[in-house]
């Protein structure tokens, strides 16, 4: 089963390359703490959901990468390059020559149709390499102009070509206290318009992975790699495949004491349904035991309601909203969008 | 041969397993369309009914073609199957139907309809993953044809099967499959000796059936009034098949009603209509409106047209150039994309009214906006 990852502006391939160099490590390392058959079928399953195997026996990732500028997709092709382990295909990107300005609407109504047919022969040509593709995974920012803006539309874009794949957004919530002025409308938008293509939304808050490098990692400059680490740490554990001790892929169902706790889950799904869990023998990243945990709950709704809230209050002022309309977003689909996120908000507040 | 001591085949004592066994094959028939009360009041212990049994299998074997079927399934596969369906949906979906079932339903098992838009999901993503293997399935097939294509001694055909080239990858592999082929060899031989004997067996039949017609005869008087009756643990499996003749008697009366009146519709309409457009001179919104109702009519005409043979059942995938014996993947593809559009018309239909549904409810109370997905 192979997964194809479109990495969407700047943060989309900035992350991308790192969640690739998590997952080519932990393939590469030997020791798995395992035996060696059971390495060995870890090892060509995940191979073959994220890489692809050359003749030159380097893998190259599944993956397409789109900018509007041409400075980080080719910094993102040179590292993995430089890494001898894997690389991406050289043919495999997208970018023009001048950046979209950061505007939300003109990368979703400008650029994403002029580029469409584009970077979609991108994705077909990636899409026809997997034998058995088990659908898509992008990666991109959420409040941003190029990642965002684009990065909606072409989300549209796979689900209508691709109808019954499966999609899996990666996006980025902005730190609270972001500098982009107009980054809640960003936000809002991105959200909505994801909501109707997609099929799973996956969210990183930035506020909460610079606590986690502050506090738990002690880095004292946090720079933007130390963030994208931990967060490509935390999606490849999620990613590799987790195994049966008999080989070959199989989950198996393991309620663990304390998550079996009804409380912890809503009133309409029994907790056998609510909770699966995977295991693995191998293990990942040379970490004698490690755990992820990805949950569906009300863990978002305060900070969805507060980018709302803030969104709303912009909009009732009319504040910006020429840099949306003199592309094309006319107040109504502002409208629409809030509807949208109103009723996740409400379906998630009476869960 | 006069029906009085019947023969015990069964054991005496009754067991759970034969219980359910007896009750296994009376759903069995009635599903199949066998509702011959004598049959299905045998008592469950298996005491009695040896003949009703014969007459049974008498009855599958010519209604279900069961020897040909059998044939069928133990054939040697190829390697190259994949099934094909363009039957249309048995299901009713009357208004009334589901009104009833409400009606029946009551509060007590009330579900969360959040859990079954997860269970929905669940489901969508199983069918999804089962697609992609298909799909995965159908390239790797592609594979192996494509590559054999010219080797295989059959010059029409031209490339090898997955069974072949399977083969060819392990030839000691040969003894089962020799095996096989000995075994439904064999089959086919023996169906061809009862072929031949036949028409013995039916004969031997008719005296059955004269037998139990002068039986009938002698105990008509018990059983005066011969219902159809429901039995309860059938229902379950099949609750619409006692509605389902008396529906579709009134449906096909309505149905030639409504073609009548349409006719005369048509008819009217047509004159009302030519008699407008001769005074003014719109000719191409005409055309264009001509065109618009030929393309409608032509979706309705493939509503109410004889389906011809749909496609159904097991069939192996070739690549071929000419056409055998058979029907091309893209007359499939179109079939079903013609039902996909239809469908998903149905679908537009159905969510407008629940849409105006919802507008008429909102528009009672006060203070509501309704806004609809």
């Amino acid at each position: 089963m192979s997964i194809v990852t479109v990495q969407l502006g700047q943060c989309g391939n900035q992350i991308g390359h790192e969640v690739f160099n998590t997952l080519c490590s932990d393939i590469c390392g030997t020791h798995g703490l395992c035996s060696k058959k059971e390495n060995e079928s870890y090892h060509d399953s995940c191979k073959e959901r994220f890489f692809c195997e050359e003749e030159s026996g380097v893998p190259v990732a599944r993956a397409v990468l789109v900018d509007m500028e041409p400075k980080v997709i080719s910094q993102t092709l040179s590292m993995a390059a430089r890494s001898g382990h894997w690389k991406y295909n050289s043919q495999a990107h997208f970018c023009q020559k001048q950046g979209s300005g950061n505007n939300w609407a003109n990368g979703y109504s400008v650029h994403g149709p002029r580029h469409k047919e584009a970077i979609m022969n991108l994705v077909q040509k990636e899409a026809e390499k997997c034998d058995r593709l088990g659908g898509f995974f992008t990666i991109m920012s959420m409040a941003g102009g190029t990642g965002s803006g684009l990065g909606a539309f072409v989300t549209q874009c796979l689900r209508d070509a691709f109808p019954t794949s499966f999609i899996l957004n990666h996006v980025i919530w902005p730190y609270g206290t972001g500098e982009v002025i107009v980054q809640n409308y960003n936000s809002v938008l991105t959200l909505s318009h994801l909501y109707q293509s997609s099929d799973a939304l996956l969210v990183h808050e930035n506020d909460v992975i610079h606590k986690i490098c502050a506090q738990l990692m002690n880095i004292k400059q946090i720079s933007f790699r130390d963030v994208n680490q931990v967060i490509a740490h935390q999606l490849g554990s999620v990613f590799q495949p987790a195994h049966t001790a008999g080989g070959g892929s199989g989950y198996s169902r393991n309620p663990l004491g304390s998550f079996q706790d009804p409380s912890l889950y809503t009133s309409w799904l029994n907790p056998q349904d609510a909770f699966n869990a995977w295991k693995t023998p191998r293990a990942f990243n040379k970490y004698e035991k490690s755990a992820a945990l990805v949950s569906n709950s009300q863990f978002l709704l305060k900070p969805l309601d507060s980018i709302v809230g803030k969104a709303w209050n912009m909009f009732a002022s009319k504040a910006y909203i020429h840099q949306y309309t003199k592309f094309g977003i006319q107040e109504e689909d502002f409208l629409d969008c809030f509807t949208t996120l109103e009723q996740v908000i409400s379906s998630y507040t009476n869960l | 041969q006069n029906g009085a001591a019947q023969k015990r085949l069964l054991p005496s004592a009754s067991c759970p397993a034969l219980v359910t066994q007896i009750r296994f094959v009376k759903s069995a028939l009635w599903y199949h369309g066998y509702d011959r009360p004598e049959l299905h009041q045998l008592p469950a212990d298996g005491s009695a009914g040896s003949r009703e049994l014969l007459l049974a299998f008498s009855w599958l074997l010519h209604r279900l073609s069961l020897l040909e079927q059998l044939l069928v399934r133990n054939r040697v596969k190829t390697g190259d199957e994949a099934s094909v369906c363009t039957c249309e949906d048995n299901l009713p979906s009357s208004q009334e139907g589901t009104a009833e079932a409400a009606a029946e339903g009551g509060l007590e098992d009330r579900v969360d309809v959040r859990y079954l838009q997860c269970l929905d999901g669940r489901l969508r993503f199983q069918w999804r993953s089962l697609h992609a293997q298909h799909q995965e399935q159908c390239k790797l097939l592609h594979k192996i044809h494509l590559f054999t294509s010219g080797s295989h001694m059959d010059k029409i055909l031209g490339h090898f099967s997955v069974t072949e080239t399977d083969l060819v990858r392990q030839p000691e592999n040969y003894k089962q499959l020799f095996q096989l082929l000995e075994s439904e060899t064999m089959q086919l031989e023996a169906f061809l000796e009862w072929k031949q004997l036949e028409p013995v067996y039916w004969q031997w039949m008719e005296t059955v059936l004269d037998d139990m017609a002068k039986e009938g005869n002698m105990c008509k008087s018990q059983d005066a009034h011969v219902e159809k009756r429901r039995l309860p643990e059938v229902t379950s499996c099949c609750p619409w098949a006692e509605n389902l003749t008396g529906q579709m008697d009134r449906l096909s009366r309505d149905l030639m009603a409504l073609q009548d009146q349409l006719h005369q519709l048509i008819i009217q309409r047509k004159a009302a209509w030519w008699e407008k457009v001769s005074f003014g001179g719109f000719s191409a919104t005409a055309r264009k409106i001509q065109e618009s109702v030929e393309r409608k009519l032509r979706d309705l005409t493939c509503f109410h047209a004889p389906k011809k043979n749909a496609m159904h059942g097991s069939c192996r995938l070739c690549v071929s150039r000419e056409a055998v014996s058979a029907f091309s993947a893209t007359e499939v593809i179109r079939e079903l994309q013609m039902r996909e559009a239809s469908l998903q018309r149905e679908l537009e239909q159905l969510r407008e009214e629940c849409r105006q549904r919802l507008d008429e409810i909102a528009q009672g109370l006060e203070g509501v906006i309704c806004i609809s997905p």
